[in-house]
């Protein structure tokens, strides 16, 4: 029986079992006329419903992540063993075979015998397998069902088990994130420890001249770069306030506008229309800033008589500014429709104007939120290479003028990452270093974020 | 400003509370219409930007659905094909024999090769799938209308230029006559660009089309979007609803906001190293891809699920509790419901961003050159914005267009996306 | 609650199409990884291959050429790609990590060449350029002007500062950044020539190589020199936009944009498909794609793709490659470059 089929099969006897289950309860609660039911029918059906599929696919999920390797193994130490092969590498190659034969793909040179062996002994114990674990997963299924189908009663506490089902999938969804972050600083920390042994840390951190000028081969002589991550840093906030700068203002205003002003078809159609602005694939936002307002700036900065580079941060941070807008405008704009209609007219009959209100009253009221959507957007404008890399450059000049090139983080670790040189040469360690080093500077920004709003959030009701 | 307007009212007080209001009136209205007004010029500056953009690539890439065509009259000579295997024979020296004819002044080899060159090699395979279906075709002969090579399609379209000297433009003095002949005797036609639709990647860029690309996107969103809105949305509830509000918390909440803040491309080591190293599965498959993008997108949506579960006011809490509900009741039943929107706005941005990122997939095998389109999730696949950066990339001048069409392509389905929404949005949406 | 059923039969789906991405299938297609500046002429040859055998067509990944190096290097098996494109020579840290991880025997192929030009806007006057005047333009310290063999931070603002015959105008060069092999090569290929035309600094390569090679490989960091993305469209745009500022970038870009752009001589030479393949122009580097012996034979179609990529009608002079941009090798090093690919002879390092 095929996986899928399998599957299938287990949630429809489930939701079986979860119509029995109501059944069930429906009567009980119909007989029992004087001991009522402790919960709602449907808690017993779901509950039933989970006795049954959740055991089973259980059983499926480890069946079939264990004997895949299991069968294959068994099939191919013959072969192994008939060909003198000890290297896992070469076994690796061969059970590619085998499984190109298995799979019926086409085979490039003639078909060995052995392995024709190998594939038609792992076809049969594959079929033995899969009806093994049929018929086990589908007992464990009835059996589970049929427990607590028995087990339903007025006195059961359907609910509390039910819930507490729950709340362990929403605790397990909520660690995730912190498995994602460890995940994060493994994956870049070792890689990091790597470029610390060559590079030494004080001069990555307090360096002021990034150029990573060296040899992209080890077997040249060549220059040594200088790995000093502070233009960088400098760079990437620069750029970032910039689009702070055109995104929160606009942003928050047009959400004002939508949420307070507009009428409901004005906003039904503008908001999605704005929603598109984040969007649009980075790289037109690269080419337009790029090739129309890095040329701009530059002729009115010649005009006023300021020296522009044809490279400068400002055309990235005002093209950057542009995409995040909605990142501002439409979560704010949700958080400050959320705020009760009770305090608004309280506000009005006071005698305030409507934008009285909303600077006083609902702006407060909504403050965390709006700060959540400008941490989104700030956030957005950090990670973000395309634009950067294409407008402002890539090279890191120590610099808080807008006029001049610059670069991020991300651009210095995207194009590390992939450049042309070795991989284990400091050029593309620095990259996970910068990452370690861009993660860690965030943090304590968001620290010092969640500080800001719990010290002037407004809390109503 | 408080302090500063009760002071007045104290001035004031003799006046009467009325005549200070009424004082005060004009400038307040002013300031009101002020704010409205910046309010709109908001929202009118960011269109005009849309606008601008979409304005910019409409223009450059309109052209792109419209291809060149040039009629050919084939002679399915009897003699080129193998009855048996219709696969192995000549097609490209039908196309040839019969684009030569129409050009009996190209004498000598170069001339000859010039000629060739006016149509696409994807004609060789028309014919060849054409046979295949109708292999009656053999020994007829047809006018047939084949590709016209990406070259000839630009210069049609005027995107080489005639007045500049032969040896600055990809189109030859005589190619150029070649091409007017064609036009001037009706063998040269502009039809809707089909095969932009349905084919694969390809470095020919009259074969090149995004149907690999859209299917990837399509699958590898599937993937995203099943796995990042639930568990984005249950984690939020469980923080803000459940969670005990301590240093613990806290922390969790700062993390978040922080993974938000991470490059792409260290999501793509991340991945690379946990479901290409450790769980084994294959590389430049949407599934990872789609994976990949959930890692980076759940911080989005986490963050604005609690957001708007923060914003549904506590007295809908304590209201339902305080008729008997449980917890997981009210939240299931009252607070949830209410805080849809946001939570909506959140996967769109969230998917929005999750549809335009090309940097995380590069770790994992999804930045390549793919001709075969996916079937299925475990296909190696590409995306549209991948699709989008490499044919930025290529030198060839017919695939500017191409990109154009193909980023109008992407932000179609982006407002798919975002209607089909937008309409739950405004279902569950509310106001107390 | 009722929706229990709902959400049931929607896990029902999902679970059905992930479980299918997990079945056991083997890999049935040439996996090729590495250079961007090799990819456009790869895919070239997997797309006419897939399109002419039986074969499925080659997946190529662009990860650079150090990124490719490492995947290609992590060992012989299925996960790992069968094909390295390579913009520069496998170095001998590459060979051993490869070594180290099981993949001894490595097939090199040299595909053909990349022309380096430098070129400029059509509406700008054409610069004829020598490798000793780009030295000067571009070097972070050159010998100091008024003489004698002290190293002072380059001084020069105009090309006419650097050479009287040059126009009077801003220096200002769009070229990738140091982790791009086309920097390599420019720096080798131009830099390096340019410098040993003074005396003081030719010294330095007897009694000092690396000081020799500090001096000649750095290129200038106050604004001269502009570091820019590898997008060469781009940078054509760019140069349109701007047409003071000169690129670096790839042959087959000016190829294709001729009408917009044009290239300065180097040596009075200019860029020419012939003068690039003859060797006259000096100023091209060598790609290379690697290839795992291995493989050969266990996944399917490695050797019918070689084939196809060192026929005529793909590499030769009149071939599909060339039409794409790639200087084809002399006759003689192409036979011979054939005949090894057929053979499979197994590359090693010096």
């Amino acid at each position: 029986m095929s996986l899928p089929l399998l599957v299938t099969l287990i949630l429809l006897l489930s939701s079986l079992t979860y119509w029995l289950g109501c059944r069930r309860a429906f009567m009980l609660a119909r007989q029992s006329l004087s001991g009522k039911l402790h919960s709602r029918p449907y808690y017993y059906g779901v509950l039933a419903g989970l006795w049954c599929g959740l055991p089973s696919l259980a059983v499926v999920v480890v069946w079939h992540l264990a004997a895949e390797p299991l069968l294959i193994r068994m099939a191919m130490d013959g072969v192994a063993a008939a060909k003198g092969i000890s290297s896992p590498d070469q076994a690796n190659l061969l059970v590619n075979d085998l499984r190109n034969l298995v799979a019926g793909t086409m085979m490039a040179h003639k078909v060995d015998p052995l392995i024709q062996a190998a594939a038609d002994q792992y076809l049969g114990m594959r079929r033995i397998s899969d009806l093994a674990l049929a018929t086990v997963a589908l007992s464990t299924a009835l059996a589970g069902a049929c427990l607590l189908l028995k087990r339903i009663r007025p006195t059961l506490r359907a609910r509390n088990q039910v819930e507490r089902v729950i709340k362990v999938v929403l605790t397990l969804c909520s660690t995730l994130a912190v498995f994602i972050t460890i995940g994060i600083v493994l994956s870049v920390l070792l890689e990091s420890i790597r470029f610390f042994q060559q590079v030494s840390p004080t001069d990555f951190l307090f360096g002021f001249k990034w150029s990573p000028q060296m040899a992209i081969r080890a077997d040249q002589t060549g220059s040594s770069g200088s790995f000093g991550a502070i233009p960088v840093l400098v760079g990437t906030f620069l750029i970032s306030g910039i689009a702070m700068v055109i995104a929160v203002p606009l942003g928050l205003m047009s959400a004002i506008y939508l949420s307070e002003y507009a009428g409901a078809r004005f906003r039904a159609a503008v908001k999605p229309l704005l929603e598109i602005l984040a969007g649009v694939p980075t790289v037109v936002y690269g080419f337009f800033a790029a090739l129309v307002v890095a040329p701009a700036i530059k002729d009115l900065g010649a005009m006023v008589g300021l020296p522009v580079a044809s490279e400068s941060a400002l055309a990235a941070g005002l093209v950057m500014g542009i995409m995040i807008i909605p990142f501002v405008s439409s979560l704010s704009d949700d958080v400050i429709n959320a705020v009760p209609q009770s305090l608004r007219d309280g506000s009005y009959g006071l005698g305030a104007t409507k934008s009285e209100t909303i600077k006083l009253v609902i702006l407060p009221a909504a403050l965390p939120g709006i700060v959540g959507s400008i941490l989104l957007a700030v956030s957005r404008a950090i990670g973000e290479t395309m634009i950067v890399v294409m407008a402002a450059g890539m090279a890191a000049n120590l610099t808080f003028n807008p006029f001049k090139a610059a670069t991020t983080v991300t651009v210095q670790i995207v194009t590390l990452l992939v450049g042309d040189q070795e991989f284990d040469s400091p050029k593309t360690l620095a990259a996970f270093a910068l990452g370690l080093l861009l993660f860690i500077v965030t943090l304590a920004l968001n620290v010092i974020a969640l500080y800001v709003v719990r010290k002037y959030r407004e809390e109503y009701e | 400003m408080n302090e500063e307007k009760s002071g007045q009212m104290n001035e004031l007080g003799d006046m009467g509370a009325m005549a200070w209001v009424n004082a005060g009136l004009t400038a307040r209205y002013r300031r009101e219409r002020r704010f409205k007004f910046f309010g709109l010029a908001a929202i009118a500056a960011s269109l005009m930007f849309l606008v601008l953009l979409l304005g910019a690539i409409a223009i450059k890439g309109y052209t792109a659905f419209r291809q060149t065509q040039i009629l050919l009259d084939i002679h399915f000579a009897p003699a080129v094909f193998d009855v048996h295997n219709l696969a192995s024979a000549n097609y490209a020296a039908l196309v040839r024999d019969a684009t030569l004819s129409l050009f009996p002044q190209a004498m000598d080899r170069q001339d000859r090769r010039a000629a060739i060159k006016l149509v696409s090699i994807g004609a060789a395979y028309q014919l060849q799938e054409m046979v295949t279906r109708k292999p009656e075709l053999i020994g007829a002969t047809k006018p047939i209308w084949v590709l016209a090579a990406g070259e000839v399609d630009m210069f049609v379209k005027g995107h080489i230029s005639r007045d500049v000297t032969e040896n600055e433009r990809r189109i030859s003095d005589k190619q150029a006559t070649w091409i007017d002949q064609l036009a001037a005797s009706g063998r040269l036609r502009q039809t809707f660009n089909a095969t932009f639709f349905q084919a694969g990647d390809s470095r020919e860029s009259e074969l090149a089309g995004i149907r690999g690309a859209v299917m990837g996107s399509f699958f590898t969103l599937a993937v995203t979007l099943a796995f990042s809105f639930p568990i984005g949305v249950a984690a939020a509830v469980y923080l803000e609803e459940f969670a005990p509000k301590n240093r613990w918390a806290d922390l969790i909440e700062v993390n978040i906001n922080n993974l938000a803040a991470v490059p792409s491309i260290v999501f793509g080591l991340l991945g690379l190293a946990v479901f290409l190293n450790c769980m084994n599965l294959p590389r430049s498959a949407s599934l990872v891809g789609g994976l990949v993008l959930t890692l980076m997108t759940l911080p989005t949506i986490i963050i604005a699920s609690r957001a708007s579960l923060r914003s549904v006011p506590s007295s809908i809490r304590e209201a339902a509790l305080g008729i008997g509900a449980s917890q997981m009741q009210t939240v299931v039943h009252h607070v949830l419901p209410l805080s849809m929107p946001g939570m909506m706005t959140g996967a769109i941005i969230g998917m929005a961003r999750a549809l335009g990122e090309t940097a995380p997939l590069l770790m994992i095998g999804m930045v390549a050159f793919i001709v075969d389109v996916p079937r299925g999730f475990s296909d190696p696949a590409t995306v549209l914005p991948v699709q989008i950066y490499l044919w930025a990339n290529n030198p060839e001048r017919a695939f500017v267009e191409r990109t154009a069409a193909a980023i109008m392509v992407l932000l179609l389905l982006l407002l798919a996306i975002n209607a089909s929404a937008v309409l739950l949005r405004n279902k569950f949406e509310r106001r107390w | 609650m009722k929706k229990f059923v709902h959400i049931m039969t929607a896990t029902a789906l999902l679970a059905g199409t992930a479980a299918s991405a997990h079945a056991a299938d083997g890999r049935d297609y040439i996996s090729i990884v590495g250079s961007s500046t090799v990819s456009p002429f790869a895919t070239v040859v997997a797309e006419q291959f897939g399109k002419s055998s039986k074969f499925k067509t080659p997946k190529i990944e662009i990860t650079g050429t150090g990124g490719g190096m490492k995947l290609f290097c992590a060992g012989d098996g299925v996960d790992t790609p069968d094909i390295a494109n390579a913009s520069r020579q496998i170095s001998k840290s590459e060979v051993a990590t490869c070594a180290q991880n099981g993949v001894s025997q490595i097939v090199e192929i040299k595909i053909g060449y990349d022309g380096i030009v430098l070129a400029n806007s059509k509406k700008a006057e054409h610069l004829q350029l020598g490798r000793k005047d780009l030295f000067l333009a571009l070097a972070k310290e050159v010998p100091s002007p008024a003489g004698g063999d002290q190293l002072v931070a380059n001084p020069y603002k105009t090309w006419h500062d650097v050479n009287p015959k040059l126009p009077a105008e801003k220096i200002e060069v769009l070229g990738p950044s140091p982790v791009s092999g086309t920097r390599d090569a420019f720096v080798e290929l131009i830099m390096d020539h340019g410098c040993s035309a003074f005396p003081s600094i030719k010294a330095l390569q007897s009694t000092d190589e690396k000081k020799f090679k500090a001096v000649c490989q750095s290129l200038r960091e106050d604004g001269a020199y502009v570091e820019v993305v590898e997008n060469y469209n781009l940078i054509v745009q760019k140069l349109e936009a701007n047409p003071k500022s000169l690129g670096i970038f790839g042959f087959s870009y000016l190829d294709q944009n001729a009408d917009k752009i044009q290239a300065s001589t180097i040596e009075g030479v200019q860029p020419e498909f012939k003068s690039i393949a003859d060797g006259t122009y000096p100023v091209s580097r060598p790609l290379f794609i690697y290839v795992k012996k291995d493989h050969v034979g266990k996944i399917p179609g490695i050797a019918e793709f070689l084939a196809e990529l060192t026929s005529d009608r793909a590499w030769g002079e009149q071939g599909y490659l060339a039409d794409k941009g790639l200087i084809p090798m002399p006759r003689d090093e192409q036979k011979a470059m054939a005949a090894n690919a057929k053979a499979l002879n197994v590359y090693l390092n010096k």
